[in-house]
């Protein structure tokens, strides 16, 4: 969606969301019916009461809290899709597919067979064939999902609550590829556009890694540490069993240091005592790794603004829904906060026009070096045209009511524009903290408290790469210093990274391997789609993994 | 030559007001009376005519320890008796109010001592012991940084800043804390901060006409004055952004950065 097919792209979701135009200043209150004006809202009277009496103690009953539809409850569109969502529907609680996408994230883990293979090899003298890999890819499609392989009286996990778990492999070496059977592929030829799939082999080079999905519902009930560690289980005993080893030689021990140590890509690192996670937890996700899930640049190639907006979508959903709001939070307060960047296409409207704006002014994007100039031109250019909708088209400005909200977008535009100008992430970043003093001069207000601090104190470590000072900000995330505690960042520092990799036209942001990964048609989330999915999930359309209906009366 | 504080730069109407909110001397204009009776029913921490709640005993008969920083500094009439900490709250519309929230926080830190104020973008909350917190209350109340129909007193649930106006031009509250007499003109506190009922209507009197308070506003809009329309306000902001940038980590960089890297 381009913002020239209509004056905004915002409007047809202005007009879907209010009777008034968009522009018109004044409205009517307290005649909507209060909570009984939204289907959602009366279908969680009915079940409260129902509830109530079913289990003995008192539950929702809206009439002990805030009085809910004083002014219109509106839906939301999902942006570039003609999906309108209940808000209700975007709390990740009511949302499977939003639970799914972050499933999805937590239970993969990256684990390279060069290690074990030369172990084999060298140290056992065996020989690693195509053949054997595959009969190794067989053993350990078995296994993976929670199945026996060595011992004969063992516990094993039903194939039908695990049905989302596998593994697949991949490599920069097409030839050996070709001889492994295609249904433990991800093929990076088919999944990526051919400059792109050039790219990602050379960086992947001739080595052969697994994509490890272990089950759903492991990840649920235990945590993202547990991924490498049920991985390197499951696979140290494949091995055992596919090579037909000694349980308990020697070589057995490598293959799990391979798996949990020596040669694994977790989705994230672990966190420091005080927020105590392990890996594959929100909290240690770089912004570079989110950007690599999302897959828009793989299916849109002449579109970066869309896979910034993408990433943006993700990002807001795993480090404002789920890490900020609930692992830090608690509470259900910031997905008010975070739907503003994936819904109603405003930020759309202001990153495509971004992203017009550089291409008038300077031919194409990512052909600028970076420079006080451009980042004052761009950045102060962007944050005024934002500034503007929501000064110009009231219905805008009500529908991110929160200052927040429109902190968010504004920054997030000015930002993803000087990255595209310049493709240089850190260039954006500056332009973010530019737009934020701007909106804050301009408006008078910003977001709340802590939110404006991050952005009082940001400018000072956007130029740096050394440790304890800054990184590129690529490698940042969600436990950087002083953006472990602030909603509505990350998102969009996520659509930066994006954004400068994205308009030079590069096949990855951080890592080719997640990058690669995550363009898995057996996912039950689409990563190519994410705001579609969101949606699908709203609608109640999305089926999830790790269901416990089969076990359950 | 003595230094004159410029308190904020440009020469737009915004800029001016932004000016003249945070020189002290500049003495705020009265534009409506309420009685202080009516302040505190409205603040609802005590009823009128209700001893103060007091935290601890009169400094006098405290005894305090030596200290030369409770010599420099004045006790506040409020810290003085041991008055309680209690708050005031504003919403500022987005549609010209006369103030929003960082002037608030900017204008206050200029005038009001023994006080600490949260600056938020739909609200801006100040704390102070309570007879002082009352004092700033009326002085707000009654002046020219409060609009009857843009600016809003609201403890909780404080949204509407941002929301679309009502058919009488008032700001949205969900609460309904105030209403608009159409017989009068006058907009009417029925429920004080927290939203509890009065006992009787309070008019803090007419709003403004639109036309007037584009002139009092310090919010720039696309549909007033734009600090891209006062350029030495956004050359402040640029360079505060700068400043900020280079003077932090690697500050090195700055040289080359300037040409490009």
């Amino acid at each position: 969606m381009v913002y020239k097919d209509e004056k905004h792209n915002f409007m047809q979701a202005m007009k879907k969301k209010f009777e008034e135009a968009p522009d018109e200043k004044q409205t009517k209150y307290y005649v909507y019916g209060g909570y009984k004006q939204n289907k959602r809202k009366v279908e969680y009277f009915e079940s409260g009461q129902q509830l109530a009496k079913e289990r003995g103690i008192p539950g929702y009953n809206p009439s002990v809290g805030m009085p809910q539809g004083q002014r219109v409850l509106m839906p939301y569109q999902l942006s570039h899709t003609d999906i309108i969502a209940n808000m209700d529907d975007l709390h990740f609680v009511n949302n499977a597919a939003m639970q799914q996408a972050w499933d999805d994230m937590r239970r993969t883990v990256l684990v390279g067979l060069d290690s074990p293979h030369s172990i084999l090899e060298k140290r056992l003298g065996k020989e690693v064939t195509p053949e054997t890999i595959n009969h190794y890819l067989e053993v350990v499609n078995h296994a993976m999902p929670g199945a026996a392989v060595i011992q004969e009286h063992m516990v094993e996990t039903d194939p039908r609550l695990v049905k989302d778990s596998y593994v697949k492999v991949y490599s920069g070496n097409d030839e050996l590829i070709d001889e492994i059977d295609s249904r433990f592929v991800i093929d990076i030829n088919k999944e990526f556009p051919e400059n792109q799939a050039e790219a990602l082999k050379k960086a992947i080079g001739k080595s052969m890694w697994q994509v490890v999905r272990i089950p759903t519902v492991v990840g649920r009930v235990c945590d993202g540490g547990t991924v490498s560690r049920w991985s390197a289980m499951q696979i140290g005993m494949s091995f055992i069993g596919a090579y037909n080893l000694c349980a308990g030689e020697a070589a057995t021990g490598d293959f799990a240091y391979a798996a949990k140590h020596g040669s694994v890509i977790q989705m994230s690192d672990m966190m420091p005592a005080r927020r105590a996670r392990g890996p594959n937890e929100p909290g240690g996700l770089m912004y570079g790794i989110v950007s690599d899930c999302a897959q828009s640049m793989a299916k849109y190639p002449d579109d970066p603004a869309r896979h910034s907006l993408e990433a943006i979508a993700l990002a807001a959903l795993i480090y404002d829904q789920i890490y900020l709001g609930s692992y830090m939070s608690g509470g259900v307060g910031f997905t008010q906060y975070a739907t503003a960047a994936y819904t109603d296409n405003i930020l759309e409207d202001f990153v495509y026009w971004g992203m017009e704006h550089v291409k008038d002014k300077y031919g194409d994007l990512a052909n600028q070096k970076p420079s006080v100039k451009i980042i004052n031109d761009i950045g102060t250019d962007v944050t005024m045209y934002c500034l503007e909708q929501y000064e110009l088209y009231p219905a805008v400005m009500e529908t991110h009511f929160g200052g927040s909200q429109r902190a968010t977008c504004v920054s997030a535009a000015a930002g993803t524009s000087v990255a595209m100008a310049t493709g240089n992430a850190q260039a954006g970043l500056s332009s973010w903290y530019l737009a934020c003093n701007l909106h804050k001069e301009q408006m008078g207000r910003f977001g709340f408290y802590g939110y404006d601090l991050q952005d009082q104190i940001g400018a000072a470590n956007t130029f740096s790469y050394r440790s304890d000072e800054g990184l590129p900000f690529e490698l940042r995330g969600g436990n950087y210093p002083s953006y472990a505690m602030n909603v509505g960042h990350q998102s969009a520092y996520t659509g930066i990274v994006a954004a400068a990799h994205s308009a030079r036209g590069d096949a990855w942001t951080l890592s080719p391997h997640i990058k690669v990964a995550f363009a898995d048609k057996s996912l039950p989330f689409d990563f190519a789609n994410i705001t579609k999915e969101f949606g699908r999930g709203a609608m109640r359309e999305f089926v999830p993994a790790g269901e416990r209906d089969l076990i359950i009366p | 030559m003595t230094y004159k504080a410029q308190f904020h730069p440009g020469s737009s109407d915004p800029s001016k007001n932004r000016k003249k909110y945070m020189d002290p001397e500049y003495k705020l204009q009265k534009i409506r009376s309420v009685s202080d009776e009516d302040v505190v029913r409205v603040l609802g921490h005590r009823q009128p005519g209700e001893d103060y709640k007091s935290v601890h005993p009169p400094l006098e008969e405290m005894g305090e320890p030596e200290c030369s920083v409770r010599e420099l500094v004045e006790p506040t009439p409020g810290t003085k008796a041991g008055d309680r900490i209690r708050y005031v709250q504003f919403t500022d519309s987005v549609y010209f109010a006369p103030i929003s929230p960082y002037q608030r926080s900017w204008m206050y830190s200029y005038r009001y001592r023994g006080m600490d104020s949260g600056t938020l973008s739909g609200r801006h909350v100040v704390e102070a012991r309570e007879r002082d917190l009352e004092a700033i209350s009326k002085e707000l109340i009654e002046s020219e940084t409060f609009d009857a129909a843009r600016t809003g007193i609201r403890g909780r649930t404080v949204h509407g800043h941002a929301l679309r106006l009502d058919e009488n031009g008032i700001m949205f509250d969900a609460m309904q804390r105030y209403v608009f007499d159409k017989s009068t003109g006058e907009v009417k506190y029925v429920k004080d901060m927290v939203g509890q009922e009065i006992p009787a209507p309070i008019s803090v009197g007419k709003p403004l006409p639109e036309e007037e308070l584009k002139t009092r506003t310090t919010i720039y809009r696309a549909d007033g004055v734009t600090i891209k329309d006062d350029p030495e306000v956004l050359e402040m902001v640029q360079n505060v952004h700068w400043e900020r940038s280079f003077g932090g980590f690697e500050p090195f960089k700055e040289a080359k950065f300037k040409e490009g890297l």
